[in-house]
């Protein structure tokens, strides 16, 4: 086993691997931009390290950089979290070189699953199903519209390298084609450094229904069940959940073995995400493989006993696994519900700021994945995940129950955050009847705003707001809000001191 | 003793009395008592009529940010507002309508020019923030009067990127 891993990335991902390897008395390492230096995931890791200014590209996606940092700090291992570097296979290469373990697939898998239209082009050579589309990049906007025209309208326009929904765009029509590739292609290059696109089929109203197989280094592949995510906006997941609704035992069953089957003809190893189309006929779509530990990969853990980034370090470094398909069972229901910095009610603008006030949730069954703390100011240049509350119960109606309670009891303050709109779709009637499809927000939550909340709330905030202006922790002389000030707010109402019994 | 808020934009005054080991709270026609006690900083517990209320505070320089029973406020005192509120209106008078980020990020396209004649929501320029492009919309027919910012050029939120001059 490895004695020291480097971490090659931020956020909450980065604290969940790091204390994945506290747990197997295994060093971290942490890496830094100069936006990052006070963020959590340094203050958690054994040792830190800066690797460059605060822009992703001269930071996080710093090939070079991390694996000198690996070398010198004498990591065996680099983990790459999701994003950033995650499923760059010229990165794994880099790795194999110079002698440290990339703790994900082998770079020629990574290259072929991580291809979209390679991946397409293998996986409808093997016999598995495939969404109508391109089966590789266009030259000109002439060669696109005429795929376009060929495949039929509605279309997709899709980062070649693509993930996480950047670079994805609809296409309704032909006038709307080339902005839909030129923004494709731009948000591509910038997520990925890859501004190649193609197009597909459009299918509407789908459900995403995804696979997490985790297969070791000696041919062996298991799958662990499926993931709901079709509660998505702009193509993001926002809530995840595991069993789907939309599963029997027969489909789950074939699902999961499509899923072993992809991996085993990409010569795929390590832990990844075979993604699903599923149409309302019940038909599914291979859509690609997620080469990476996956933000939802907490609802899999809580229904089946099995700590993935733990697996994940172990088939890295050479064990053989020692889970078997027939033993793997799903136990119960797993909800996971991401917090985002966004405002939700100005369509999902980023909101970045300083955190003044954290208070997690707790409780049986509640499990908070975060990156951020009391006092933290979130940078603008990364994605704007602060974190993940995910929660497991014995039944999908308690868990949406225990997720709505854990929601009404998550604090924070400064930014917003998707928090508010969370609870909404988690307590929405057709959420609750499990009728989850890729439209779900479009077709409910349209111009969305935070609900009217009781008067007696909104009265005692502003008691609250008049108490605070009285405390002694607030400057003294005349409150901001008081009107007469020429009084000693004291004389009239005396001060509040902490602890003090009134 | 009287005090002025503006939460979400709408006037509120509140009157708070002190009255033994408890406080009267007046908003509206409405009166509360409640026993207060302060816990922290950032805490207060009311219990109003047995039922238990723990009121999360926290302030940034023009705001109190307050969370209560699972909802968030942003208080800000009534002074402050009616400031702000002027301001917009000097604003206003100039007959030119400002358009600002929307949050801090880095401009990566500016899609018009000076002079150039805007349609309502066609888009002016794209601001990129963790790593998602927003476009920015005009809010009115008219043509652009100034553009103040440029592609690659980081800016902060509220920062005016360009200026409009409403059709006449």
């Amino acid at each position: 086993m490895f004695k020291k891993i480097l971490v090659a990335n931020r956020g909450e991902i980065a604290c969940r691997i790091i204390r994945a390897c506290r747990e197997m008395g295994i060093a971290s390492v942490a890496v830094y931009s100069e936006a990052d230096r006070a963020a959590l995931h340094v203050q958690l890791a054994d040792e830190a390290a800066g690797i460059g200014p605060a822009p992703a590209v001269d930071s996080y996606l710093n090939m070079d950089r991390i694996i000198e940092t690996a070398q010198k700090r004498g990591a065996e291992a680099i983990h790459p979290g999701y994003g950033f570097l995650a499923e760059n296979p010229e990165f794994a290469r880099r790795c194999e070189k110079a002698g440290i373990v990339f703790i994900g697939p082998n770079s020629r898998a990574l290259e072929l699953v991580g291809d979209k239209i390679r991946a397409r082009q293998t996986m409808e050579k093997a016999g598995i199903p495939i969404i109508p589309g391109m089966k590789s990049v266009a030259a000109g906007i002439v060669e696109y519209e005429a795929e376009a025209r060929k495949i039929g309208y509605p279309v997709m326009v899709k980062a070649s390298a693509g993930g996480g929904g950047k670079g994805m765009r609809i296409v309704c029509s032909e006038e709307e084609l080339r902005a839909g590739i030129e923004g494709g292609q731009r948000e591509a290059k910038s997520a990925f450094g890859d501004e190649s696109v193609y197009l597909e089929k459009y299918i509407e109203d789908p459900r995403h229904v995804e696979f997490q197989v985790l297969a070791d280094n000696h041919g062996h592949i298991v799958h662990l069940f499926e993931r709901e995510c079709s509660i998505q906006r702009r193509h993001q997941k926002i809530v995840e959940e595991t069993p789907s609704q939309a599963l029997t035992p027969e489909l789950r069953l074939r699902m999961g073995e499509t899923a072993r089957k992809v991996l085993q003809v990409s010569g795929y190893n390590n832990a990844g995400t075979v993604e699903f189309l599923l149409d309302r006929n019940k038909n599914f779509y291979f859509l690609e493989v997620n080469a990476r530990l996956q933000v939802e990969h907490p609802v899999t853990e809580l229904t089946t006993g099995v700590d993935l980034v733990q697996q994940q370090v172990r088939i890295a470094a050479g064990e053989t696994l020692s889970l078997k398909q027939e033993d793997l069972a799903q136990r119960g229901h797993a909800i996971e519900c991401r917090i985002y910095a966004e405002d939700p009610s100005r369509n999902f603008l980023p909101s970045s700021g300083r955190i003044l006030y954290l208070r997690e949730p707790g409780g049986p069954g509640v499990r908070h994945d975060g990156g951020i703390y009391t006092g933290w100011e979130v940078p603008i240049y990364y994605d704007p995940i602060l974190a993940k509350l995910i929660v497991w119960a014995e039944t999908r109606e308690s868990a949406c129950a225990r997720m709505a309670a854990a929601l009404d009891d998550y604090v924070i303050l400064g930014i917003s955050t998707t928090i508010p709109f969370l609870k909404d779709v988690i307590s929405h009637p057709r959420f609750r009847e499990g009728a989850t499809t890729t439209a779900f927000i479009k077709n409910h939550f349209e111009n969305w705003k935070v609900k009217e909340v009781a008067e007696v709330g909104l009265t005692l905030a502003l008691a609250a707001a008049a108490l605070d202006d009285l405390s002694p922790s607030q400057k003294t002389g005349p409150a901001p809000g008081s009107k007469k000030e020429v009084y000693s707010p004291w004389q009239t109402i005396g001060r509040w001191r902490i602890g003090e019994k009134t | 003793m009287d005090f002025e808020f503006t939460v979400n934009g709408v006037f509120q005054a509140i009157s708070l009395e002190r009255k033994e080991d408890r406080v009267s709270i007046r908003h509206g026609d409405k009166t509360l008592e409640a026993e207060v006690r302060v816990i922290s900083p950032n805490t207060i517990s009311l219990l109003v009529e047995g039922r238990s209320y723990l009121v999360i505070i926290a302030r940034d320089k023009h705001k109190k940010h307050i969370w209560l029973d699972g909802s968030a406020y942003l208080i800000q005192s009534g002074k402050e507002e009616q400031r702000r509120a002027e301001r917009g209106d000097d604003r206003a008078q100039k007959g030119k309508s400002v358009v600002t980020a929307p949050m801090p990020g880095k401009v990566v396209k500016v899609c018009v020019a000076e002079k150039e004649a805007v349609r309502k929501n066609q888009t002016l320029a794209i601001v990129e923030a963790m790593k998602m492009e927003n476009e920015i919309k005009s809010p009115l027919e008219g043509f652009v009067k100034k553009i103040h910012v440029s592609a690659g050029e980081l800016v902060d939120s509220e920062k005016p990127l360009l200026e409009l001059e409403p059709k006449v």
